[in-house]
């Protein structure tokens, strides 16, 4: 079992786990709140996708994620996310460059 | 295991987070699914009907399972009302504090690795 330490590889391999293999990918998300943690795991029954966490910030952007899982899920493996991928990257690449704002053009 | 409709599973899960707050896990899986059977399914493909998939979605503390399964239609209602669930109860992660305060001796902002520290 991996765990993955960058949240956006974690975003994109697990979508691209999801695409290759619809009917049996699965997103697991396990919260222990007298623990304070968060795990998430994407997996196909042939490998296997893990993240955890215990801070706030990342279950804002899990929240991101549910939303992607939920579109794919619901509306097949060719709904487009890219709105919802799209943003979220433009707002990670503006949090680290926060010094200068003009330095990355959205995508 | 319970199957419900969206509205009362939110509203299972949501006793489920307030149960599980001292002790215990509240797991929610997520998986895309027909709902039909094997049989059905092939039944459905030589007849040439395209299949309706839906999400279905599980959540346990455990003790006790319930589902709820969710068409393409209902699933940006369902979606909302879920996000503002796990937002109201995932409140024992920690909280970052970087621009906010830079007067803290900066033991809070190495937490975390995923955000570079900004002021060089």
């Amino acid at each position: 079992m991996v765990y993955i330490t960058s949240w956006d590889e974690f975003v994109e391999r697990s979508a691209q786990l999801f695409r290759a293999d619809p009917d049996s990918t699965r997103y697991v998300m396990k919260y222990r709140h007298c623990d304070g943690k968060l795990v998430l795991k994407v997996t196909d029954n042939k490998e296997c996708l893990k993240f955890k966490t215990d801070q706030a910030q990342d279950a804002k952007k899990m929240e991101k994620l549910n939303n992607i899982f939920f579109t794919l899920m619901s509306r097949g493996p060719d709904a487009d996310v890219s709105k919802l991928q799209g943003k979220n990257r433009q707002k990670h690449n503006q949090g680290k460059e926060g010094e200068g704002n003009n330095s990355f053009v959205g995508c | 295991m319970v199957l419900l409709q969206p509205d009362p599973f939110l509203n299972e899960l949501t006793s489920m987070f307030e149960h599980s707050t001292e002790k215990g896990t509240v797991w929610v899986t997520l998986k895309r699914s027909s709902l039909k059977s094997k049989v059905q399914r092939n039944k459905m493909a030589a007849a040439g009907e395209p299949l309706e998939y839906r999400c279905l979605i599980r959540a346990t503390n455990g003790k006790k399972t319930i589902s709820t399964s969710v068409g393409p239609k209902d699933h940006q209602r369902f979606q909302a009302s879920y996000a503002t669930i796990l937002k109201a109860h995932m409140t024992s992660l920690k909280k970052r504090e970087r621009k906010d305060k830079k007067k803290v001796a900066g033991a809070d902002k190495k937490e975390g690795g995923s955000k570079k520290p900004k002021r060089a």
